[in-house]
């Protein structure tokens, strides 16, 4: 499943009016908010219809699934935006990660859990606030909220370590960008960035990782950041993304790619936005002097117009560590 | 006392607004602390033990409360000797867990770091590491050096 799709859903004393655009989006946040309101609308219509006096407005179906029904539901429909309130065990399990990875659904969860095996983006958390009420005074009209930024430049000196979520050519590029007296750590993955930021407590700190999956660390890591004001966060979708989004490769087309990924990515390929960034980086560079390799940073990406082009896209970089 | 588990842990009860609709009883909400406890989450008035005034869903019943109040009422009447899963509130029900583990123990398990900065001399016991923590702080240090959730 491709796209973005405006949603909304109503009944004469509530509105919801939101847009779902990545196969994984999470809502939480504060109780009483309206969260399992939203997903007993969407369940009610499902089941009634327009005769339970819901109304449901979108190009794709809205369905509810549970503990008991998920993986007979899952196998029988596609194309399709499936809600699951927080009461389900099932979201933790690994059985359904492995699922829902090669449906086109895409997939609303309503949990305060991390989730460490679903690899959803930072940007597709949210929660829900009220944003008024209509003119008649009796529907309140509720809207999704981002509830963290994937910039959050928080220190006011210059970064003494930069921890990088990645170990490989992202590594390498920003080891090489470093100014000579900052240390540049890889913490070998996404689930090991929290243990390595508490293992050098104290010091400036810039983490750097793939903002298209970090979504699992990132509750943690922003309460962390709350008491900790020594720590800034640079999340770009994906080292990857940089070298796209700097201009270098084919500026419109791929500027266009970037700027509604939503619209080229098969959720059923891709179960995350970073994974479509380097294949089309690899596919876009190849038998070019800017050939691209996960594994190993190509030196020309350190020449001086090169390395330019990338760092004008995050200026964060240049700002703590350059 | 409040005793923090994180992660699974026998005796303990998921998703408590399931387990609140099926064992709540009347006289639970009218108390005066559920009676404040309702209008600061769910910003609505208790009418009577089984009417509720919200400003958003109009004249409603106890079962649509939201999942925070219902597990806060748990926390505050249930005496079985359940442990409840807090993960089932908001951050914005967590000075009311702290509040009612002043006048009694209070066990609760956490999936997810629950946000207790809003809670004046924050303390808890921490059950996974037979941790007393005496600050938010503290607590948080500790909560991120558990690998359960």
């Amino acid at each position: 499943m491709k796209g973005k799709y405006h949603i909304i859903v109503q009944n004469s004393r509530v509105k919801f009016e939101f847009d779902i655009k990545r196969n994984i989006t999470i809502v939480r946040g504060d109780s009483a908010t309206g969260k399992t309101t939203l997903v007993s609308l969407i369940d009610t219509y499902d089941r009634l219809g327009a005769d339970s006096g819901v109304e449901v407005s979108c190009s794709k179906r809205c369905l509810t699934v549970n503990n008991s029904n998920w993986e007979s539901i899952l196998n029988s429909v596609s194309e399709c935006i499936v809600f699951i309130d927080e009461e389900n065990t099932i979201i933790k399990s690994d059985d359904f990660a492995r699922k829902i990875k090669d449906t086109n659904n895409y997939y609303v969860i309503i949990t305060r859990e991390n989730l460490p095996n679903l690899p959803y983006s930072v940007e597709e958390i949210y929660g829900i606030h009220t944003s008024g009420k209509y003119a008649d005074m009796r529907r309140t009209y509720n809207s999704f909220y981002q509830l963290y930024s994937v910039d959050e430049q928080r220190m006011a000196d210059k970064a003494e370590t930069v921890i990088v979520e990645d170990s490989n050519s992202g590594y390498d590029f920003f080891k090489a960008v470093a100014a000579d007296d900052i240390n540049c750590i890889s913490a070998g993955g996404k689930t090991k960035i929290k243990r390595t930021v508490m293992d050098n407590e104290g010091k400036n700190l810039l983490v750097i990782a793939d903002g298209a999956a970090f979504g699992s660390e990132m509750g943690e890591l922003y309460l962390y950041m709350q008491k900790h004001p020594e720590v800034s966060l640079y999340l770009p979708e994906s080292f990857e993304w940089l070298i796209l989004k700097s201009g270098l490769i084919d500026g419109n087309r791929i500027a266009d790619i970037l700027e509604h990924t939503e619209d080229f990515i098969e959720s059923s390929e891709y179960f995350s936005w970073e994974r479509f960034y380097t294949k089309l980086l690899i596919s876009e560079t190849e038998g070019t002097y800017l050939q691209y390799s996960k594994q190993k940073l190509n030196d020309v990406y350190l020449d001086p117009n090169e390395k330019e082009a990338i760092l004008n896209v995050a200026e964060v970089i240049k700002k703590y560590v350059g | 006392m409040l005793k923090i588990v994180f992660g699974d842990i026998e005796n303990s009860i998921y998703h408590p607004p399931t387990y609140f609709d099926n064992t709540y009883k009347d006289e639970w909400i009218t108390d005066p602390r559920s009676v404040e406890m309702i209008k600061d989450i769910d910003k609505s008035d208790v009418i009577g033990s089984r009417v509720i005034d919200s400003p958003v869903l109009g004249s409603i019943s106890v079962k649509e409360l939201s999942g925070g109040v219902k597990t806060l009422l748990l926390m505050l009447f249930d005496d079985s000797g359940k442990i409840f899963n807090a993960s089932a509130c908001g951050d914005n029900c967590a000075k009311w867990i702290y509040e009612i583990s002043k006048h009694k123990d209070l066990t609760i398990a956490l999936h997810h770091i629950m946000d207790f900065s809003s809670c004046e001399d924050f303390s808890a016991y921490i059950i996974n590491t037979d941790k007393q923590v005496g600050s938010y702080k503290e607590y948080l240090d500790e909560a991120f050096r558990i690998e359960e959730r």
